[in-house]
This record gives C-alpha cells, structure tokens and sequence, in this order.
C-alpha cells in the first residue's frame, strides 16, 4: 500500500467520528447563504477540536479525549433501507472523485531500487486515499451498528426571524418526527432521545443585537446555558469586501462536501425525495453527460489547487465566507467546542452509563430468555431496536466514538460473543471489525492486533452477508492496520482476495495498493509489482479511469522494459498506446505503437498487422495535426550502410548495334580484388597523363560509392549530372507494407542561388521479411555556375500506406534519416577501448563545375574468337558533354587483345562498318609476288609498334574532342592464345580541355568477356643442318638452321566445319631470317581439317645484326604484309608481355631477344660456361603463322584469320605456340628441411653443340686398286664454331676402338698425315681442315671416326666433349 | 503446459503449449521470479552451498501451479502446469527440471553459444518438446 498522508490512527480515528444534524430554519439558512454555504458547510473546517475534552466513564474513571472529530451534516430523509452495495450514482460520484484526482505533474517520483531495477513511480496515491475518504463517508447507515447514526441535532434559527423561540419549537418537532415517526429510514438516530442543541444566529450585519442578547437570555432560561449558544457572525458586510485577505478554509472541504451531498442528493432524486437543499451553487445534475463532469473535475482540481494555495482563491469570485472576518472564524470554532465539550460528551456520557447499568442488568437474563424464545436462528437474523445486545453495542459505539479504546473492545468482544452464539452474522462482523479496530487503537497495545477477527468479519461480510460495501470498508481499514504493521504481504493478499468482478474502480484502485504493497516490502518484489500494476492498469480502463490506466501501465512499463520480455512489452506498448491516444496524448501513442514495431516482433502476422493498423490511424491524427515537419517512421527499417550512390547517368547498354562500354553500374556487387585492379589501372593512366609520376593526391575516382569504398572524403559530383541513390529497405514485420512516392529530402548550401531538384518517384511493396533496394535519383540543375556546394541526403521521405487489400488503405507521410555511421575506427588505444566511428561522407557531395562526359560504343564487338583470331572491330567516342575532351588513353589488362593499330600505318580515314565486312583484316600487297620467289624481306623498327607502356593513347583527330562531336576508330582484335573464357577490362581516361577543375580526370570501364576457342597448335623446333648449305654457296655454311613447324588443327568444335589454311608464314628476328620452304611435300597452300596435322620445313639462315633495325620480317611466300598494322602490332605486343612475363619471374633464364642485353652476356662469358654453351644454341627466332580458317556458321561461310606466335628460344628445343597449361598446384607436404640443389652438372649435350663438324668429301670415289693398292682420298673437315666464344679444339683421328671388331672393321682404313690437331675456333669461325683418307681395297666406309673435342677457351679444366655427331658418313670406294 | 527457463531474469528460453494465450504465460512466469528470489534469499544464506535447486511449488493460481528450480549460476527455470494436471507430482517435477538443467548444461557447453543470448538449440527443443509432450 502507499503511504498516506493520514496516520493510521488519525486514519482510523476520522473514519469514525461522532455524527451531528442539522436542522435549519429558512431565514437561518439566507443567513449562511450569504458566504456561499449552508450552516452545515459553514461549520465544517471547525470539526476538530484542537483543546483536549473530558469525560468519566462508568467506572468514574476520567477519560481523556484528544483531538476528537465531529462530522456535521444536514438532514436529508428517505424512506429506504440501505443497499448493500454503492448505488450507482454512488459509484459514478466516487469514480468522479478518482478521475479528478490526478498526481501532479512534474512532481518529484521517488525512485525505487530493487535489483538491478531502477523504479520511478510516486509513492503516494492521493486518489486512493479521496476514494477511501469518500467511500466511507458515503457509508450507508445500518441497522447493525450504531457508528455514523445521528448522535445529536443542532436546531438552527436565525435572530431576524420573528418569534425565534417559536421556531426553535417547530424544529424541535420536526427533529422528533423526523425521528420516531417511522416514516423515514433515514436518516438513522443514535439514541431515542437525541441532543438537541439550540443555536441563534446572528448576522451582525442585519439584526439587531441586543434584540438577539435578549432571545439568548431567553433561550438559556428555556433550554439551559449548556443546551443553546448565540453564534454571532456575518461580522463584514456582503458589500463592503475589503482589501483583507481571509484564509478560506473551506475550500479544502468543499469540494468533500460537494460529493457528499451530492451523493446525498442523488440518493434523494433516486428515491424521488428531493433532499432539503434544493440548490447548491456547485450542484451538478449527476446523471449529466461526461463533459459537464469534466467541467466538474477542473472546478475540482481548481479547488485542490486552491486548496495548496489558500491566498490564490481567498479573493476570487464565489468564495466563501466572504462575510466573515477571522472573529467570526473564531466565534464559530468556540461555539464547536462549547458545543462538544458542554453538551455532547456529557449527552454521550451519560448515555454510556445508562448503557452500561441496562446491560449489567438485563444481560444475563433477558439474553437467555429470549434465546430460548425466539428459537429459530437466521443469517438474516434483525434484532429488534431494543435488544439488549444491540445495547452493548451502542455503548460500544459510543465509547469507541469518544476514544474509550478499552471499553469499546471489551464490549465489542461480549457483542460479538453474543451475536455469534445467535447467529447473527451480520451483526457478528460488524462487533468484530469493531472489536479489531479498538484493540489496534488501544495504546499501550495489552494485546496484540487480532488480524483473524478481521479475515472472520471480511468473510463473513462478502461470503455470508454479501454486503460488499460493509466487506471493503473491513478491508480498507484492516490493509491500513497491516500496512502499519509492516504486514505487506498479508496487506496484498486481503486487497487481492477483494477485487472481485462487480466494481473495476474498487479492484482496480485495491490492485494497485497491493502493487505497492509488493513493492514496499523488505525485499521488494518488482515483478509482482509490476503485474498487478498491469492488472489495476487493466481494471482502471474498464472503469474509465483512462489517465490512471496509462499511469500504471507506464509504471509496469520500467520493469518490463527492455528485457526481452517482448510480448508482455508489446502488450503494454500498445495499451500504453491506446490509452495515450484517447487521452488526446498522440505523440506518446505513437511513441509506444513505434516501440511495437521496431522491435523484433514475436508476434503473429495478424497481431502485426492490427498493430500496424492501429498505428497507422494514430501517426495519421497526430500529424494531420501538427504539419510542420514530417515526422520519423519506423518501418521499413532502412540499411543506412547499405545505401549506395552512384554519380552518373543510368546507361544505355546497348543502341542498335551500338555497344555500349559497361562502365560502373548499380548491378554490380562490389569487388575489393577489381576494385584494386581498377584502381592500379588508373594509377597507370594518370602517371602516363603526368610524364611517369602519380600525383601525391592521387584518389581513383570512384562511381559508385557503398559500404566497402573509402568514404572519408566528399564525394565529388559534376553540376547536371545526376546522382543516384539506392536505400535498402527492410520490413521487420510479417506483414506487407507498400511504400509510394518516394523521394529523397537533401539539404544545399551554397552561396549562389540554389539550383532547382528533381525527385523520382517510385512505387513499390516490401512483401514481409523481404529486402528490397531501390533507386532513387536526384538531378541537381544549375542556371548559374555553381562553382562549390554541398548537398546532403539526410533522409528519404516516404508514404506508407499498409497494404491489405480487403481493408481500406492506409496512407501515412513520414520520413527516415539515412544517418550512415562510418566504420569503426581502431587505431588508437581509445578507439580500440570505446565503440567509435568514422566519418561517412557518401552523402555529402561537393559539386562542383561542368566536366566532359564521353561515351564509348563498340560495333561488331565479338564475343567469342578462335585462338589467335584476328578481327576488326570499331570504336566510337562520343563527348556527351557540353565541354571538350582530350588527353583519350586507354590501359587494358590484357594489352596484346587490341590495337588501335600504329601510327605510322595506320589509315586515319574512318571505315565504315558495312564496307570492311568482307574484307580481310590484313593488308596484302597490291601484286603478289611470284610464288617461290625470293623470301620478301623488311625492317621494322619495334618502336613503331610498342608502346612504353600498358597505357595507349588513343590516336584521335585533333586529340581534342568537342562538344558533341564523335569519332570512330578501327580496332583490332586477336584472339587470346588460352582457350576459354577471358574477362578482358579496358580503362579509358579523358581531361577537361579547361583547366583548374576540382576532378583532374574521369575515367570509363569497359569489361568484355571473350570466349576463346581452341584453333590452331603451332609447335616449331629448330635444328642445325649438318649438312652445308647446297645452294647458298656464298654462304659459309656454319649457319644452316632447319625449322620445323608442327600445325595441327586441335579445334573442337563439330558445328561449323572449319578447314584451316596456313597462308603464311612470317618470321622475325635480329640474327636469322627464314629462307625457303624445303617442304618435302611441295603443296603450297596447306590444308587443315580437323585433328588434322601438317609439318611444314624452312630453313633458316643467320644475318648480319643491325643495329637500329633488330627486327627482320620475312614472308617466304604469300603477300600479306606481315610488317603493318594489325599483324605487326600484335605480334609486338605477344612479345613484350611474354617478355615480361619471362622477366617478372625470377628463376627465367637470361634472355637475348635484344641486343643490349646480349651484350652484357658477352661479359660474363669467360665466367660462365653454361653461358657460352647456351649462348651458342641461342636461336631469337620468332615465328608467325598466319592462317585462315573457313567456318560454316548459319548456313554462310566464313573466313575468319588469325595469327600464332612462335618464339623459338634454343636449337634442338622445342617451342609451342600454345603455353602449357599451368598444373593446378598440389598440395605438396610442407618440408622443413631445404632440400639441397643438385650439383651442376654440365650438359654434355649442349657441351657437344659448340662446334658443328662436317666431313666434305665426295660421296664415290673410284680408284683402281689394281694399279695403287693405296687410294687416298681427300676429306675436308669443316668446323665452325657455334659459340660467341674462343674453342680450343681437338682433333683426334686415331682409332680408339675399344672392340676388336671395330678394330678389324676400321684397320681398313685408316687416317694419313697429321692425325691430330690442336686448334682454337674464333668466334664464329669457319675452318676447313683437310684431311686424308688412306683405303686399301674398295668398299664401302665411315668415314665418321675423327674425334673432335672443344672446349671453350681460358678455361682451367678440361672439359672435353665428343662433338661427333652420330651419324655415319659413308665413302663408297669402286674399284675402277 | 508452459516451459520456461531464464538466467538472471532476461528470458532465455520460453515455450508455451498451446501457443494461444502465451501473453499471459509470459506474465505468470515474469511474476513468479520475484517468489523464485524470495526463496533464494531465504534459504541461501542458512545453507550455503548445499542448498536444494529444485523450490517446489512457487505459487498456486487459479488454473496453475508453478514450480521453480535454481541452479548453482543463478539460473532459473519456470514450469507452469495445469492445475487439473494430477498426474504430475512432485517428483515428476523435479525429474523433468533434472533433465532440463542436464540439457541446459549441453547447450551451455556449445562453445558457439553465446551466454546469455536466447537459447537457439535444436537438441534442447527436443527434450523440451518431449516432456510436454509426455506430460501432455
């Protein structure tokens, strides 16, 4: 229970008080009329007595009474029994008494806490404590107890009234009729004989006084001094209202009294008696609509606040007691005590003693007689008025009334004994509440408080009796006495078991007092508190008592908030909701409703969507209410980190034929792997745009910005070009919530005019729990130059209108931030110990002057190409802009897939797309030469076709682009040599012709997937001929190469028959040159079908390197320039990357593709043998096979081209125009140990490839035996040294057989002269020895036996090598 | 048949069979803590560490009885039955909070499960879902 501000015996004290009527005569009442009261309210703020009184009780014993209380009242008559229950105007007066009284706002809560709960809630209830106030004294009198029965009657008459005794004589008698007429059951008397007591007014203002001295003397000779008193007031006249200010004591008991007569009053009209108060300046019809009620209750709260405030109202129009001065006041509080101290505690005293002395005597007989009499025993038994029981309960009453504690309870309990052993319940309760109460009053306390007589009589009252009324008033006290006790627990189970279904005001005003008692308990119980907050929350809205139901849930609210408990959250958020919203409280409601759907709802799909509802209608009142913002909605939920922007137009992809470049779309996922190459691609771009350096400020641009890009800094955004920007909604609930008209609110701020805006529309519907993005664009236009200003979306405005489609729709306006948080920042020890983030600046755009914007469009763009195919392509660049363009450069991440072709032959006239379509992609010469004619040879310097880096610039007219203006270039494509399917990205950069802009530069993307098929495998090897040259004779013969070509035609594909034609073959190199086709087979055009494989023969010889023109073309047959554009280009570009392929990786051997670095080789020669060794079966040969290839495709042939590359490094090695596929690497077991390299070991192999060795001799030789048995032969011995290095060599031409055998097969011929030679081979020298021969008979012979050893010169350890080639030379000797 | 179990007086867990009304389950339970700490406080102290985990009948409603049990962490698990149910005693009770604190053991040992989230396990609807089915 709450704390009051009454003390539990003051409490229980006021609740009984001794009851006095009034009878007033007409003029009397005029008389007290004039202060805006009846003599009755006149009397009131006087009640108490602050002086102690005396009194003896039978025993003679003085009894002391403190600060007794009287109540008195009016008489109002009926002639009814009283109800067992409030009447319902009672009820409808008390729930008006509740209702009014409000706990003021803003006043202190005190904060409880229990645990981990912090509760704020106010500790008092004023409410309960009025209703209680009022409740008990709006007691109906009964028949079974004698407390609140009239003990005396004050006969009022006025001094102005003619013959006042003459009045005085009528009241009298009416008092006697009211009372032992038996026409009126009310109002119920004390004791037959009443007090009377006889009061004079007189108004000082009218009378005359001493006429009024005069019928006092008169009185007190009548009445005796003690039974009647002047009461002089009305000191002020009405008019004559001074500047004095006059506490106005009434007040705080008028607004009681109100109730109370009301109450009466309305009892009065029920019963179709009118009470004698016809009109009360305050009376309200009570049976009135609620609005007048409410008037009521802010007249009410007024008073109360007067009531704080005394001086606020004392001046007011329609106070009371405006005539009476603080004298008055006086007068009236002497004439209280004279009253009470003169006559009624000696009335009430000599009654008890009547009592007392009847009961002593009639007790034991007259009990027991009629016991035995009347036999029969009822519940419903009624004594009669007489009874000597009820006797001791009068004087039990009495004694209790004038605080005789002791008395009263020994009286009570003999009562109540009696009763009991009667039967008569009613009258058994009551004397045990009595008894109860008086024993709790006694002090000194001899006994301890019964509680069981109280559980017995509130049993006995609801159970037996079914007097609610008398059950609640048993309760109310006993809760009070348990509270005092420290009893909470016992407290809310009695205020528990009393809340019953007939009346939601008591249950609920009983809940929430056992809510209290929860939570006053020395452990308090916060959830049981809680509870029954809810549940007095609940009872209150049933009774109306709006304002208190939302109080209570609200205070329920703290302990369930945020713990998880979510439906009972829920639950109370919406009642919360509901409540406030009657209450003309929209923003709370909406408030509490959002509460409901934001958080994760455990809810069902119809409960959402009635909360949906529910919300809805009150966002909708609340801000058609007030229109000056747009309020926040709650749903959808938005992914603020989500939100992407995209700077730039939507694209067109693709425009009839027209390709368009991909650029940066809002489709793409993003890629932090891309991102980086993008981003190494423009670092390229712009160093190539600033001579080589990447500027200190270098940012890629990025266009599109999301939760993975750096967006510490403001984005950049051009003036009239849009801006888009996708919000991902998310709808937390299992209902559909369709969204329309959505725009995106932003702030500018600039310094110029701010430009116009447009919004984009949208509709759309979030189906439950689904994620949905859209776009959303803002165009910023400009008339002026804007040359810096800010924009910041700041939240997207959105209608929400619930979509069912049975009901009607809801259509609700709000907004929501887009409040992006940066990521989390960890870099200092305080950001790594707080939760702090970055800036986001990705709605902030600076925007700033007009920039070029180029469009790129690709025609006959291919997607899928043959390995090495060669296709023509163009490209468009159209300057979209209103500002020209220059500095057009593109870097790719495959640059051998394109060329724009060289400058130097490149045809600067634009073609038009349908003229090319049958032409072939390369040039040819005008005359084809004669077929086998002398191999067609040029120089072509690389520059012409390198670049210096992976960046191209773009060889456009002018170089600038205009506004407007468009240009088509030819491209050429070729086919990557790996089948499959290859993302190819092309960056392409472009400035402002103008300079000082915010952006430098803006790039543009383009990815193209191509689908590489498998075509042609072109492997080539190289041999020395160990033959001399034939036909070159002028040659010296030590340079014959044969190259082999291996094509074989490895194309899967069944569809389209395809054929392969070689129609060329192109070689390039700084040292050799490919002669003529020695093909065996002399078929000039070479066909291949599928898994077809031809062999094709060139040999080839060495040249003279050329410093400046390293590189030689040349086209054995056939008439395509292999030198120009598009073949040249690519096979350039083939070469660098390979070369910088072979260069990147570390464990590559040294390459001599290019002078410079051979040279440097030549240093580190004597040094390095291997060196040497390599250098010698160094062949910088590169092939390139041009093929065509006829293709059925749709029932049209066509001839596709192409080209492969073929680097042959090494002689005797083999090279492939196809790159071995890289093996997936193995997982491989991790050792620990590094395995130690193999020891070096010297290839003899390629040791034996230094010197090339050829035996010249001719093939017959005729001698005649018969004539010289000796026929000698000369042998010429060719060695030339293969090596860029001095050879010592060795020439053994001694036998070494090793077997007999080829002992006795050699003894046949044998070697004259010098048979061993010591030599040292130049570079690249050629010497002929010549030898002899020496045959005895004829035969045939290898001649295939000198031994020749090489080693490189200078170097220490001989290490010779057999260079014999294995081969046999035969001689065959004719005898002649 | 109402099944709950909490820790520290956020709910960790609750079920509820049948599912209508739950609200008022939510409550009853809620409520119920503030007698589960009543119990604690008094009986805590005397005995220490030796003290009983199961608590018996916490309350009689009307329709319910609700039975507690704490263990040693602090961790309450709530059982509400229906009044009209006689076929559980008190032993039953006690055996299904065994089984239940076994299977809140389990869960707490998940090294992924995060103490003091929702309990999210498979296994320990399961064992719940079998004793209400059981109980009927």
């Amino acid at each position: 229970m709450a704390q009051c501000v009454q003390s539990v015996q003051e409490f229980v004290q006021d609740s009984f008080v001794p009851m006095v009527a009034v009878l007033c005569s007409e003029e009397a009442e005029r008389v007290t009329r004039k202060n805006n009261l009846n003599f009755a309210e006149l009397l009131r703020p006087f009640c108490r007595l602050t002086s102690e009184g005396h009194m003896r009780d039978p025993n003679n014993q003085v009894q002391v009474v403190k600060n007794l209380r009287i109540f008195v009242n009016n008489v109002v008559t009926s002639p009814n029994r009283p109800p067992t229950a409030l009447s319902h105007a009672q009820s409808k007066i008390l729930n008006e008494v509740v209702l009014s009284c409000q706990p003021q706002e803003g006043v202190v809560n005190n904060v409880v806490t229990a645990g981990d709960y912090d509760l704020n809630f106010s500790a008092t209830t004023p409410w309960f404590e009025t209703y209680r106030e009022n409740f008990l004294q709006s007691m109906p009198a009964s028949d079974h107890e004698f407390l609140n029965h009239y003990l005396a009657c004050l006969l009022v008459v006025s001094s102005t009234e003619a013959v006042p005794v003459e009045q005085f004589l009528k009241l009298s008698q009416e008092q006697h009729r009211i009372q032992h007429s038996g026409e009126y059951t009310n109002p119920k008397w004390f004791i037959p004989n009443t007090l009377k007591y006889y009061v004079l007014l007189h108004d000082m203002s009218e009378g005359d006084e001493q006429r009024a001295d005069a019928v006092y003397e008169d009185m007190k000779q009548r009445y005796g001094s003690q039974g009647c008193y002047l009461l002089k007031m009305n000191t002020r006249s009405f008019s004559a209202e001074g500047d004095e200010q006059i506490p106005d004591p009434w007040s705080q008991y008028l607004q009681r009294n109100i109730l109370h007569t009301q109450v009466r009053t309305a009892i009065g009209d029920l019963n179709g008696v009118s009470g004698s108060l016809e009109s009360h300046p305050l009376q309200l019809d009570i049976t009135s609509s609620s609005g007048s009620l409410h008037t009521l209750g802010a007249v009410k709260t007024e008073l109360k606040k007067g009531a704080r405030d005394p001086e606020s109202l004392a001046g007011g129009a329609g106070s009371h007691g405006a005539c009476l001065t603080l004298n008055d006041h006086d007068h009236i509080r002497q004439f209280i005590q004279e009253f009470t101290f003169r006559g009624l505690l000696p009335h009430i005293e000599k009654n008890i003693r009547q009592l007392n002395d009847q009961s002593r005597f009639t007790k034991s007989l007259i009990t027991s007689i009629d016991r035995i009499l009347s036999g029969s025993f009822s519940e419903n038994m009624v004594y009669p008025p007489e009874a000597p029981e009820l006797q001791i309960r009068k004087m039990a009453d009495l004694c209790f009334l004038v605080q005789h504690y002791e008395l009263a309870y020994s009286c009570y309990h003999t009562a109540k004994k009696d009763f009991l052993s009667d039967q008569a319940m009613l009258y058994a309760a009551g004397a045990l509440e009595m008894a109860a109460v008086s024993a709790f009053l006694q002090a000194g306390a001899p006994r301890p408080y019964p509680a069981h007589y109280m559980d017995t009589a509130i049993q006995t009252y609801r159970d037996v009796c079914k007097n609610m009324v008398l059950a609640e008033r048993c309760v109310l006290l006993n809760a009070e006495i348990l509270k005092s006790q420290g009893k909470y627990s016992d407290a809310a189970t009695l205020l528990i078991k009393m809340t019953s279904e007939d009346s939601d005001l008591r249950s609920a005003l009983l809940l929430e007092q056992a809510a209290h008692c929860f939570i006053n308990m020395r452990n308090p119980m916060v959830r049981k508190f809680a509870f029954h907050m809810i549940l007095a929350g609940h009872r209150f809205s049933k009774a109306g008592q709006r304002r208190h139901a939302l109080r209570c849930y609200c205070q329920a609210m703290q302990v369930y908030k945020e713990r998880s408990w979510s439906l009972a959250e829920d639950h109370i958020n919406f009642t919360i909701g509901r409540q406030s919203f009657t209450l003309r409280q929209p923003e709370k409601a909406v408030i509490a409703f959002r509460q409901i759907l934001t958080n994760d709802s455990r809810q069902t799909a119809t409960q959402q969507s009635a909360f949906l509802r529910e919300y809805l209608y009150v966002y909708k009142v609340t801000t058609s209410a007030q229109k000056i913002h747009l309020p926040q909605l709650p749903l959808p939920c938005i992914h603020c980190s989500a939100t992407r922007v995209y700077f730039g137009h939507e694209r067109r992809l693709a425009e009839g034929e027209k390709q368009a470049a991909t650029h940066v779309s809002l489709d793409q996922e993003y890629d932090q792997d891309s991102a980086d190459m993008w981003c190494h691609l423009e670092e390229q771009l712009v160093a190539a745009a600033n001579r080589g350096i990447v500027p200190v400020n270098f940012q890629p641009t990025q266009c599109c910005l999301n939760s993975q890009t750096d967006n510490q800094r403001h984005p950049l955004a051009v003036v009239e070009e849009p801006i888009i920007v996708e919000v991902t909604f998310r709808n937390p609930l299992k209902v559909s919530l369709a969204l329309s008209n959505l725009s995106l609110l932003w702030r500018f701020t600039a310094d110029d005019a701010p430009p116009s805006k447009e919004k984009m529309t949208n509709e759309l519907a979030i189906t439950n729990e689904e994620i949905l993005a859209l776009g959303v664009g803002v165009t910023v236009y400009s008339g002026f130059f804007v040359l810096c200003c800010h924009i910041n979306i700041h939240s997207v405005d959105l209608l929400l209108p619930t979509g069912q489609q049975t009901f009607d729709v809801m259509v609700v306006h709000g907004k929501q931030d887009l409040m992006i948080q940066g990521p989390r920042l960890n870099q200092t020890k305080e950001d790594k110990m707080t939760v702090r983030h970055g800036h986001d600046q990705r709605l902030n755009f600076i925007v700033t002057s007009p920039m070029p914007l180029m469009e790129i469009f690709f025609l006959q763009f291919p997607t899928a190409l043959l390995c090495g195919e060669i296709r023509k392509a163009y490209v468009e660049f159209c300057n979209v802009s209103s500002v020209a363009l220059c500095g057009l450069r593109v870097v790719s991440t495959h640059p051998d897939f394109f060329s724009f072709g060289s400058q130097a032959t490149t045809p600067l006239t634009p073609v038009s797309p349908t003229s090319a379509e049958n032409n072939s992609a390369y040039k040819t010469l005008a005359t084809p030469p004669q077929s086998g004619s002398a191999a067609f040879e040029m120089l072509v310097s690389a520059e012409d076709f390198s670049q210096p880096s992976g960046v191209i610039d773009i060889p456009i007219d002018g170089s600038t682009l205009q506004p407007g203006e468009s240009t088509q270039l030819p491209l050429w494509l070729r086919g990557p040599d790996q089948e499959g399917v290859h993302e190819i990205n092309f960056l392409f950069y472009y400035e402002s012709t103008g300079k000082g802009n915010k952006i430098s530069h803006r790039v543009l993307r383009h990815t193209v997937f191509i689908c590489a098929s498998r075509s042609l495998s072109v492997q080539a090897s190289a041999c020395r001929s160990c033959v001399p040259p034939h036909h070159s004779l002028g040659d010296k013969g030590g340079g014959g190469t044969l190259i082999f070509i291996d094509v074989e035609n490895i194309n899967m594909s069944e569809a389209g028959m395809r054929e392969f034609h070689i129609v060329q073959v192109s070689s390039s190199s700084q040292h050799w040159r490919l002669h003529k086709c020695i093909n065996p087979a002399k078929d000039k055009d070479c066909k291949l079908t599928s898994r077809e494989r031809a062999k094709l023969c060139f040999r080839a010889t060495r040249c003279k390197p050329q410093k400046g023109t390293p590189y030689r073309i040349n086209k054995p047959y056939l008439s395509i320039i292999s030198s120009s554009t598009p073949c040249g280009d690519f096979f350039f570009r083939g070469c660098q990357t390979s070369e910088s392929q072979r260069l990147d990786a570390p464990s590559s051997r040294t390459s001599c593709s290019s002078k410079s670095q051979s040279c440097v080789s030549t240093e580190d020669r004597s040094s390095d043998i291997t060196n040497i060794v390599r250098k010698c079966n160094e062949l910088d040969l590169n092939i390139i096979v041009i093929w065509k290839a006829y293709v059925v495709e749709d029932n049209k042939q066509l001839i596709l081209e192409g080209q492969l590359h073929v680097a042959l490094q090494t002689i005797g090695k083999e090279a492939s125009s196809l790159t071995p596929r890289e093996e997936a690497q193995e997982m491989v077991l991790l050792k620990f140990k590094s395995q130690l390299p193999p020891p070096v070991i010297l290839p003899s192999a390629e040791l034996s490839q230094l010197v090339k060795t050829s035996l010249h001799y001719p093939e017959t030789y005729t001698h005649p035996f018969v004539q010289d048995s000796l026929c000698v032969v000369p042998v010429t011995l060719t060695l030339s040294n293969c090596s860029l290095a001095q050879v010592d060599v060795i020439i053994d031409l001694r036998h070494k057989g090793t077997s007999p055998e080829t002992l006795e097969v050699h003894s046949s011929f044998t070697w004259v002269g010098q048979t061993q030679y010591k030599l040292q081979l130049k570079p690249q020298e050629v010497l002929c020895l010549t030898l002899q021969a020496c045959f005895l008979q004829a035969g045939v012979y290898n001649l295939n036996t000198p031994r020749v050893f090489a080693k490189p010169a200078e170097q220490g350890a001989m290490c010779e090598t057999s260079q014999q080639t294995a081969s046999p030379s035969l001689i065959f000797i004719n005898n002649a | 048949m109402n099944y709950t179990s909490r820790a520290n007086n956020y709910p960790l867990y609750i079920r509820s069979v049948p599912t209508q009304n739950e609200l008022k389950f939510h409550y009853t339970v809620h409520t119920s803590l503030d007698v589960v700490e009543e119990k604690i406080s008094a009986v805590g102290k005397s005995l220490g560490d030796q003290r009983e985990l199961y608590l018996g009948l916490l309350y009689p409603t009307e329709d319910y009885k609700v039975y507690g049990y704490v263990t040693n962490s602090k961790v309450k698990f709530v059982i509400v039955v229906d009044s009209s149910n006689t076929s559980l005693r008190d032993n039953e009770i006690r055996s299904m909070f065994r089984k239940l604190h076994n299977s809140f053991t389990d869960v707490m040992c998940n090294p992924f499960h995060n103490p003091g989230d929702q309990i999210q396990s498979k296994a320990f609807d399961g064992i719940v879902s079998g004793m209400m089915v059981q109980t009927g």
